[in-house]
């Protein structure tokens, strides 16, 4: 019997894929996508945290004043503080998608002042918010 | 940190600041057994090197039954040209014959040297290694079947193009001369015939990463959009048939990888978004 060519052997072989996530830069452009989709995802369990915030208040002093105690707790507060980070950050990146889809802003300089644009108007944004909760509804 | 840091005017600027090299996640997050990369050797400089830069390059030796693996090069920079690529080849020439990779024009205008330097795609005759990070690492173009050490296999990227059909239709008798273009009409293919396939784009791509069996990639899409602006075309309705479809145009979520990495500078993410807009006027 003839012995296998080598060239048989190489090519029953899986190749290997080159890897992906694991060495691409984090560039701006990438970051903000993924966090857009982050913030989404904890929106969407925020959401559910208010449909129980809801539902307290609906079901009497009692059970809202239990999940108030929870939201007032410093646990409560930093997710608080996160989900309003998260709104701010996924409504600005929705704006600047709204404006990807008529075809302006895709130049390379614009597309990172946009970047930094939401960066820096969700942490104003999250701290106007904040501020105006704490000391302005009192 | 000046503004320079972190607006990226065009894509041949390098980032000059480095609050991540890669994300937070596991080496082999998502990987197949064959593709997890093990520790290579060390080939040292040669003796009487004064100044030496350390290159860590991926290997995949197909005949070798064993995994990839990096492996560290130091070269002799008063030996060596100013290129990455001119890195590669005296690496080929003076110290490791087997290393593998494409190269040709060595002038940015074949696109075959493209590959991941520093964690993102370019081509090696165009970075200079002292735009190289002090760390600094050569693996092939991501996410693609690697025949051998830099080599990757573009098979289905080049399927994909031939996908959105590269060629003129047109129905028209054709005319004695040739099909006459105005100059405004020649200008709508500016920025996007110039691309060269090197696939830099599509590789960056994380939708194509995720998604790149259906999801055709910016590097054929803009090529798709390079024939839908040809005035001379007459099969815009059915290339835009072909291309309304949840995952061959609409899994690009418009991260922008593709424009802040490509080589000739083009925009494969604002001509993605121009066919986008051309489906919608269509169907509206």
């Amino acid at each position: 019997m003839e012995p296998e060519p080598a060239i048989t052997k190489i090519l029953s072989r899986p190749r290997p894929q080159s890897p992906n996530i694991q060495i691409y830069r984090p560039q701006l452009t990438s970051v903000l996508s993924i966090a857009n989709r982050m913030t989404g995802v904890v929106l969407s369990l925020a959401a559910v945290g208010l449909v129980l915030w809801l539902s307290a208040a609906a079901a009497g002093p009692e059970a809202y004043g239990a999940v108030r105690g929870v939201i007032a707790s410093w646990p409560g507060q930093v997710v608080l503080l996160g989900c309003t980070f998260a709104f701010f950050l996924h409504l600005c990146g929705g704006i600047r998608h709204l404006f990807w889809d008529t075809v302006r802003g895709f130049e390379l300089r614009s597309i990172y002042m946009s970047g930094w644009a939401v960066v820096a108007a969700s942490v104003i944004l999250t701290m106007a918010a904040w501020i105006a909760s704490l000391f302005l509804a009192k | 940190m000046t503004t320079k840091n972190i607006i990226i005017d065009s894509s041949d600027q390098v980032p000059s600041f480095n609050l991540l090299r890669r994300f937070p996640v596991p080496r082999n997050f998502k990987v197949a057994p064959q593709s997890r990369i093990e520790k290579g050797r060390t080939w040292p400089a040669p003796a009487g090197a004064t100044r030496v830069k350390a290159f860590d390059i991926y290997r995949y030796d197909p005949e070798a039954e064993r995994n990839p693996r990096i492996d560290t090069f130091e070269i002799d920079l008063d030996d060596c040209g100013p290129m990455v690529l001119d890195a590669l080849i005296w690496i080929k020439n003076k110290v490791d014959p087997a290393l593998t990779f494409r190269r040709s024009c060595r002038e940015g205008v074949c696109g075959s040297c493209a590959m991941n330097m520093d964690g993102t795609n370019w081509l090696a005759c165009t970075r200079f290694i002292s735009d190289m990070s002090p760390s600094a690492t050569i693996f092939p173009l991501a996410n693609l079947p690697i025949i051998k050490d830099l080599v990757p296999d573009t098979t289905h990227l080049f399927a994909q193009y031939e996908m959105i059909e590269p060629w003129l239709h047109a129905e028209t008798p054709v005319p004695e001369k040739e099909r006459l273009q105005s100059p405004e009409e020649r200008s709508q293919l500016d920025g996007s015939y110039e691309c060269i396939l090197c696939f830099c784009c599509t590789s960056g791509c994380p939708s194509h990463w995720w998604n790149g069996d259906r999801f055709l990639g910016p590097a054929a899409l803009l090529q798709a959009y390079r024939w839908l602006a040809d005035s001379r075309d007459e099969a815009k309705e059915e290339r835009l048939d072909t291309l309304e479809d949840p995952f061959r145009l609409y899994r690009c979520h418009t991260i922008l990888n593709c424009t802040r990495t490509c080589p000739k500078g083009l925009n494969p993410g604002k001509a993605i978004a121009e066919i986008k807009k051309m489906v919608i006027e269509r169907d509206s």
